[in-house]
């Protein structure tokens, strides 16, 4: 039996047995209609304080009703909501092998310890990519329904694509939570990172260095600090973010493998 | 077949603390060790560098004839393990749990998971989640896991934890079968004296980090071994008596001690000896010297 695919296996029941996948679906499900609910708006500010969705002194009027800036909009939430949503899955993930006490019982197996931390960052992946993916078809479907103007294939290939490419670049810092759920031994450190790595990112990314520090560059990238923001992205960015995954999934890696085991 | 378990020199600082001192361990295949310690005296450690948990300071492990650790290296698909207080995934079942030790085991067997079930009772329980079992229950469920891929070594730290009376029984019949009819060789440490003084072949004390001393199968039979305790006004006559009858007697303190057979089985012709010799006996028991006496002798004469 593929000591991988066991692995995977044992961390998919666990995930499946789990409240987590369903309330973390719920609270990434809010991205899309609050998007949809920001477009009514945009579209027609009038009616929206006729029907009391904004207040009479609002003055969310700036912005056009598109698809684009709809994108725009799911983009910045799965940048900014994605951080700390995903950094709960992970902490999750990894966290809960100390706050169930299991932790002892899955080092000394014929099953590898590299399996299972290979096993987590694998469900990591699926689920935190699965939620993105989720609330793009829930974007589109709620985007139709609203009937927003400005449909094409290429505005709906070209908002997948920046999408995912911010799920997948904010899924590469994820890593360092897991370190930290290791080595913290549960959930509370790991969340104590997200938030301290999400202020720091917003920080450096207003002083105009967030291109160069890897947990900016998924804000950046969907436009949170305007288009300047974006463009400062490039492939030097990704290089940031692919040494900090590998930074970190090393790191984690060794830490299961060789720190004392002692609690 | 060699040494199930072999430690040389072990040692594990953990800062200024010293846990586990220079400890040379052989553990024979078949044998049933009893592990004993007071809390805090390197039990754990101990079991945790021998399941390659930690990296001893000095000193080598070996288990089942090979090398364990660092990197989780070991024979693992042949060693089963509860260390400390059991632990399951709570929103899983019993079966799943036990699913899980399957698939991380690499057993193809399915049928592994239902024997583990029935071996320790917990069929009535099999589909209830981990985290509603009583204590007893998952004690027992952390032992199903251990014994799921029916291995050669089990190392078990306080395996009657939280089970009641008729769990212990059931429990140590079921060691004892292991090691007899399997020839499965069982390393558990508890604090719960009696059971190890029931269970184990061989003892180890470990205090203050240290192994103190290990006691092999007859000077275990001798520990449990019954006296005749005599005392009587006048212990020179008393003993003067006795030797002439033919006895062996011991002094030890203000009393006599004989070990021998007859002694033991017929205290009232020792009675009468010793009121025919003018020296009648104030008191007169056969007692037995237990593990809890010498474990408590010898944990506070080494401080």
């Amino acid at each position: 039996m593929n000591r991988f695919a066991s692995a995977f296996w044992v961390e998919m029941l666990k995930a499946r047995r789990s409240k987590a996948p369903l309330l973390t679906a719920v609270a990434f499900t809010i991205v899309p209609v609050v998007g949809g609910l920001l477009m009514i708006i945009l579209k027609d500010p009038e009616a929206a304080r006729t029907m009391g969705l904004i207040s009479q002194k609002s003055q969310l009027t700036v912005g056009t009703a598109d698809w684009p800036a709809y994108f725009g909009v799911l983009q910045q939430s799965t940048a900014m909501g994605g951080t700390m949503l995903f950094a709960f899955v992970t902490a999750w993930v990894f966290g809960r092998e100390f706050s169930d006490r299991t932790v002892k019982d899955i080092l000394s197996l014929p099953t590898p310890r590299w399996a299972i931390i290979a096993a987590k960052f694998a469900l990591t992946a699926l689920w935190t990519l699965g939620l993105s993916l989720m609330a793009f078809l829930i974007g589109l479907a709620v985007g139709a329904a609203v009937d927003i103007p400005g449909w094409s294939p290429a505005v709906v290939s070209s908002g997948f694509e920046t999408l995912m490419r911010i799920a997948l670049l904010n899924y590469m810092l994820m890593p360092f939570v897991a370190l930290f759920a290791s080595a913290g031994r549960g959930y509370l450190p790991a969340l104590g990172w997200a938030v301290f790595s999400f202020v720091a990112a917003q920080i450096v990314s207003l002083l105009g260095w967030g291109d160069w520090l890897p947990w900016s560059v998924p804000v950046l990238l969907s436009g949170m600090f305007g288009p300047a923001g974006a463009e400062q992205v490039g492939a030097h960015s990704t290089i940031m973010v692919s040494l900090a995954f590998l930074a970190g999934a090393g790191a984690t890696l060794a830490w299961w493998q060789c720190v004392d085991h002692a609690r | 077949m060699g040494t199930a378990i072999e430690t040389k020199g072990l040692s594990k600082v953990f800062g200024q603390v010293r846990a586990v001192d220079g400890v040379s361990l052989n553990v024979e295949p078949g044998e049933i060790y009893g592990f004993l310690g007071l809390n805090g005296a390197g039990k754990t450690t101990t079991i945790r560098a021998l399941l390659g948990m930690i990296r001893p300071s000095a000193g080598s492990v070996r288990v089942l004839e090979q090398p364990v650790g660092p990197n989780g290296r070991g024979p693992w698909g042949r060693v089963g393990h509860l260390v400390e207080a059991p632990a399951a995934y709570p929103e899983l079942t019993v079966r799943e749990n036990l699913e899980i030790a399957r698939r991380l085991q690499g057993l193809s067997d399915k049928r592994a998971t239902s024997r583990a079930i029935e071996q320790l009772g917990l069929t009535p329980y099999a589909d209830r989640k981990a985290g509603v079992l009583s204590m007893g229950n998952f004690q027992r469920l952390g032992l199903a896991r251990a014994l799921l891929h029916e291995p050669e070594l089990l190392i078990l730290d306080e395996p009657a934890n939280g089970l009641d009376p008729a769990g212990v029984v059931e429990i140590r019949d079921l060691l004892r079968s292991l090691a007899r009819e399997k020839g499965i060789t069982v390393f558990m440490s508890s604090h719960i004296l009696t059971e190890v003084d029931r269970l184990a072949t061989r003892i180890g004390i470990i205090h203050q980090g240290h192994l103190v001393e290990e006691l092999d199968s007859q000077e275990v039979e001798a520990l449990r071994s019954r006296r005749l305790e005599i005392r009587a006004r006048d212990l020179g006559a008393a003993r003067d008596a006795l030797t002439q009858a033919g006895y062996a007697p011991k002094a030890d303190g203000g009393k006599i001690l004989l070990d021998e057979r007859r002694a033991i089985d017929s205290p009232d012709q020792v009675a009468a000896l010793l009121v025919e010799a003018g020296t009648p006996p104030t008191r007169l028991a056969v007692e037995q010297q237990s593990l809890e006496d010498h474990f408590m002798h010898l944990t506070r004469r080494e401080g």
